[in-house]
């Protein structure tokens, strides 16, 4: 098992954000976690990328427990998320975004050589850089890109850290429909050149429901079901809490 | 056009940036100018103008590279300076050694609030650093008076160099260019210190520090070396200072000179590799001229500061460096 969650809880005071989840991802999967506003989709992804320490239950990677392990350590191990609300470097270029990320798999304690001279760094970034398109704006300064481009170079950052296990939160929120489609195929594409690992959370039920293997269903920080994209859209009681009303809206 | 990275792809120039190359040759520039200064300004006036442009280029590491805000750091002078003049004054020492005295107190000066405060942010180290640096100053002032010479400070015999020639520091245009040379290899040090890798991740830090941890850098370690690299280049620039006055003065770990250095920085512009210096430049320069006319210097330097930042919102330099990239940069592209 690549990564796994063991009863997995996190209580906010009184709030149980996540409560008791198990969860299981294979190698070469790509997984979706789906659910109502509020239902700890976010809070889950906290949990696995380090941000927050769980209240109860652990997290293994490989067999191995990170439960404890703080969230750079866990990027080294291979594991990075992307965030909701963007999360770059405003001020600085497209190119430094990501080749900052690249770089951090590099010893950095090394004073007097340049920074844009690490050829290997350099190369690795525009690699991803042209995964997503991105290479046309290499030299412009983040804070300037279009909401669209901000969110693949928010992937981008991610991508460029070389994850084993990828989570992405919402990467398409905020898109045009249009948008949507080709960030879903690029994502896909992604998953299968790069032979990632994905965690997907995402609101749009087409693009769940089009590149996930498998799907959880989370309903108030609990799992309510899991299984493929027809078992979940067959499953009475997720159609109830949550298809039911999302899917007619989503549509 | 840009220089090829060794794949075609690429847009990026290895020197860095427009500003960055834009910076360098200015710095060069400068360079080329600075054995001129004393000769066009006063030559006291002009040596400090390097010592203190080296300390802001120190603090300038930390509020403007890394994002943190000191307001301290009259301490890493402080405390350097009284190593530097401690050491000749008891040790009978060179001056080569009174200025590797005063980095090693810079750098335990950071060592030590890097231990305590380094993971505390924004207000809370800032507070920290103040009520540190405010310690230095009583305890120089009181309890060790007997070595540190309290408010009277410790006045030094005149200076001189043998090693590797024989400098007469007593002769102010050779005290110049002796700090003129030190105060040019320490920011040629620190401009290749901030365009390492490891000089990226501060920007990354200011930046973002939430994300620059999430992508896997141990922010705290990269933090708390900034902070040392900023207690030795301060703590060098207090052992230049000591070698300028001849003296240790109790004023330098006062914390007006940590407020001082601030505006200093900020008239220059932070986020910029030169601006501090010229920041320093422009301070000083004004207040020797106020001074000259009037004794409430102080009420005209203020409201000149404020007139200055108002309109240059990035600092002298950092608006400039905006200005011109606007107009000369963008425009071809």
């Amino acid at each position: 098992m690549l990564l796994e969650t063991k009863s997995i809880c996190k209580y906010f005071g009184g709030l149980k954000a996540v409560d008791d989840v198990d969860f299981r991802l294979e190698q070469g999967r790509l997984k979706s976690i789906i659910g109502p506003n509020g239902a700890g989709k976010t809070t889950f992804f906290n949990l696995v990328s380090g941000l927050y320490a769980p209240t109860h239950g652990s997290i293994l990677f490989k067999d191995k427990d990170i439960s404890n392990m703080s969230i750079n350590d866990r990027s080294q191990l291979g594991i990075t998320k992307t965030y909701q609300l963007t999360h770059i470097f405003p001020r600085l270029t497209v190119f430094e975004n990501v080749r900052l990320a690249a770089q951090s798999r590099h010893t950095i304690f090394n004073f007097w050589r340049r920074a844009y001279s690490l050829s290997e760094v350099n190369d690795k970034a525009l690699a991803v850089l042209e995964h997503l398109g991105l290479l046309k704006v290499q030299s412009r300064i983040a804070a300037e890109l279009s909401h669209g481009e901000k969110k693949y170079l928010e992937i981008g950052i991610a991508l460029a850290t070389e994850p084993e296990v990828l989570l992405l939160d919402e990467p398409t929120a905020g898109m045009s429909p249009a948008e949507t489609i080709e960030a879903t195929h690029i994502i896909s594409r992604l998953a299968k050149e790069l032979s990632l690992n994905i965690i997907l959370i995402e609101h749009d039920m087409s693009v769940v429901m089009e590149i996930s293997d498998e799907i959880m269903v989370l309903h108030e920080g609990r799992k309510l079901a899991e299984g493929t994209p027809n078992e979940i859209s067959a499953n009475e009681i997720v159609q109830n809490v949550y298809l039911g009303k999302g899917a007619s809206r989503d549509a | 056009m840009h220089k090829s990275n060794g794949s075609n792809k690429s847009m990026i120039n290895r020197q860095g940036d427009w500003r960055t190359r834009f910076e360098f040759r200015a710095m060069i520039v400068a360079f080329i100018f600075a054995p001129f200064l004393p000769f066009i300004i006063s030559k006291p006036l002009a040596t400090e103008i390097i010592v203190y442009g080296l300390f802001a280029l120190g603090f300038n590491l930390l509020l403007g590279h890394t994002g943190i805000i000191s307001f301290g750091h009259a301490a890493y002078l402080g405390v350097g300076a009284y190593s530097a003049a401690m050491i000749v004054f008891y040790g009978e020492v060179g001056v080569w050694l009174a200025l590797l005295a005063a980095t090693i107190g810079g750098l335990l000066v950071a060592i030590m609030i890097g231990i305590l405060a380094i993971k505390r942010k924004g207000a809370y180290f800032a507070m920290i650093s103040l009520a540190i640096g405010q310690m230095f100053f009583f305890l120089t002032l009181s309890p060790l008076t007997r070595w540190t010479g309290g408010e009277d400070g410790l006045k030094l015999p005149p200076l001189s160099i043998d090693f590797p020639l024989y400098v007469n520091l007593s002769n102010q245009l050779h005290l110049y260019f002796f700090i003129l040379t030190i105060g040019c290899l320490a920011t040629l040090a620190q401009w290749r210190i901030l365009n390492s890798p490891f000089g990226h991740v501060l920007r990354a830090i200011r930046e973002n520090e939430d994300r620059i941890r999430a992508c896997g850098y141990n922010v705290s370690r990269v933090k708390f070396l900034s902070l040392i690299f900023s207690g030795l280049f301060s703590g060098l620039a207090g052992g230049l200072l000591v070698v300028y006055l001849g003296a240790a003065s109790i004023n330098l770990l006062f914390w007006m000179t940590s407020g001082v250095i601030v505006m200093k920085t900020v008239l220059g512009g932070t986020h910029t590799f030169f601006g501090p210096v010229i920041g320093a430049g422009v301070f000083l320069f004004l207040r020797s001229t106020i001074s000259e006319y009037t004794d409430r210097w102080e009420l005209w330097l203020g409201a000149l500061f404020m007139v200055l930042i108002l309109l240059f919102r990035e600092g002298i330099w950092g608006s400039l460096l905006n200005l011109i990239e606007k107009r000369f940069y963008h425009s071809k592209l």
